[in-house]
């Protein structure tokens, strides 16, 4: 049986954070331990105007992040929209080049000869990629990608927790992490009916359900049926102490 | 069930493989024709999230407890057997399943099921999710049945593979991901839907599959802009 890849992914950037307050940084670091690839960034994308590298773990992270931004065009670009990752095992095939023709050969002299570039969402929110990337081609093995995949969750509400302007909370994460209902139907549909019951974003409106689960100690997808079944409404209450529940 | 029902269902299945294709609204198109063909009470895809878990892609009805049932196979159930052996799963008898699967078979039989069947959906030696099928009646699906079930799920395998050429594996990872995402984006659109119009899940889905069709959108990029609030359904 496997375990839970993400188990192991937190004991990594445990490593890392060494008990302060989880960054990006940590994440970036921890990945490039956990993963076997070369080095890491992530760039925040909050609107096609609003880009920005937020870490990179080395030189040659920060320039293909560098590259993707100044030509508009690589794997990072394509995970963002398409809304799925792009995982290119060897940047020198053909592919590459028509693909991306200014992001290629800019990337391969930086020296990056895989990129595997994940996008950071929760369906419609999207906030931004973690991009991965090595020295040498080759595949990311099943087992990498399972925990490639939960260090993207985590750059991921990390972000979401930057966007809501709360510092990002170790237990909280933690806690949605060991949350089995986190990913129900119910979690986002709910988000989705929060959105239009307050007039607020998509990822303001997920960050508020989190929240509420949280202070009241119950999982995501009880407190999203209870949205959805109507008997949970978040209103908004224009005091300074904030939204309303009723 | 007649043969020209059956040969409908391939025919307009084939029918959506075409370039504006969404994986998800296709999914549950497969779901739908499973349930009418098969003569199933409701059937639901779950794929592969790559990390050890599976999760529920497309579901022929909106009703809670048909998704519960399929959110409740975390480890334990039709879908996560069949997923990790690869063998198709087949229960006539739900009762008899009570120590194989407890909470499962329980919940199952409460809401009124009495059979269950799991098929693999198989890209060569990947095994990348199940088709579960639910009957209200005992042995709902005879043998040849069965294997016009596997046919569908071979069906939206290659659906979602989408007639890309699969030379890599991360081809695949890369559609499993976007599909499972896809499907998200959906629900947030249900649930903007149906605040806004006061519908439940399942009248929001139908306006929102509409709305779709018809001014000749993909489902899911329709639902983007829902949710992302570009436009307002």
């Amino acid at each position: 049986m496997n375990e839970n890849p993400a188990v192991g992914v937190w004991a990594q950037i445990g490593r890392q954070s060494q008990g302060a307050p989880l960054s990006v940084a940590h994440v970036c670091a921890a990945v490039v331990a956990g993963v076997r690839v070369d080095g890491a960034g992530v760039t925040m994308m909050a609107s096609p105007t609003a880009r920005d590298t937020v870490h990179a773990t080395d030189r040659v992270a920060g320039e293909l992040e560098e590259w993707q931004l100044a030509y508009g065009e690589g794997p990072c670009m394509d995970a963002f929209a398409a809304g799925g990752p792009v995982l290119i095992v060897d940047l020198g095939s053909p592919d590459c080049s028509a693909r991306w023709p200014a992001f290629t050969p800019a990337a391969l002299d930086s020296g990056a000869q895989a990129v595997f570039a994940l996008p950071l969402q929760i369906g419609a929110i999207r906030l931004g990629v973690l991009d991965l990337y090595r020295s040498r081609p080759g595949p990311l093995t099943p087992p990498e990608l399972a925990d490639a995949l939960a260090y993207a969750d985590t750059a991921g509400m990390l972000l979401l927790d930057g966007a809501a302007s709360t510092p990002p909370d170790t237990a909280d994460l933690a806690w949605q992490r060991d949350d089995p209902t986190a990913h129900h139907a119910q979690v986002h549909q709910a988000t989705g009916m929060i959105l239009a019951q307050l007039g607020i974003s998509a990822d303001a409106a997920f960050a508020r359900l989190r929240a509420y689960a949280f202070a009241f100690d119950r999982r995501m997808g009880d407190v999203a049926s209870d949205v959805v079944a109507r008997r949970l409404r978040f209103e908004f209450d224009p005091s300074p102490a904030g939204h309303d529940e009723m | 069930m007649s043969e020209r029902v059956v040969a409908e269902a391939f025919v307009e299945l084939a029918d959506t493989l075409v370039d504006d294709f969404d994986v998800v609204d296709f999914l549950y198109q497969v779901t739908v024709r499973c349930a009418q063909v098969l003569d199933v009470s409701a059937a639901g895809v779950l794929l592969t999230d790559q990390r050890g878990a599976l999760r529920v892609v497309a579901a022929s009805t909106e009703q809670i407890r048909l998704l519960e049932l399929l959110q409740l196979q975390t480890d334990l159930g039709p879908c996560p057997e069949c997923f990790h052996t690869g063998r198709p799963i087949a229960v006539g008898d739900l009762s008899a399943a009570t120590s194989r699967w407890p909470r499962f078979a329980a919940e199952a039989r409460q809401s009124g099921f009495a059979s269950v069947y799991a098929l693999p959906m198989r890209l060569r030696t990947d095994i990348i999710g199940a088709l579960n099928l639910f009957g209200t009646q005992p042995d709902a699906l005879d043998e040849d049945t069965i294997r016009l079930g596997q046919a569908l799920a071979d069906v939206a395998t290659i659906g979602l593979l989408q007639a890309r050429t699969i030379r890599h594996r991360e081809t695949l990872a890369e559609q499993l991901q976007t599909a499972l995402n896809s499907r998200i984006v959906i629900e947030q659109a249900k649930g903007v839907i149906a605040e806004r119009r006061q519908l439940d899940m399942d009248q929001a889905f139908t306006l929102l599959r509409g709305a779709a069709r018809a001014s000749n959108r993909r489902l899911s990029e329709l639902a983007r802009t829902v949710v992302d609030g570009s436009e307002t359904l």
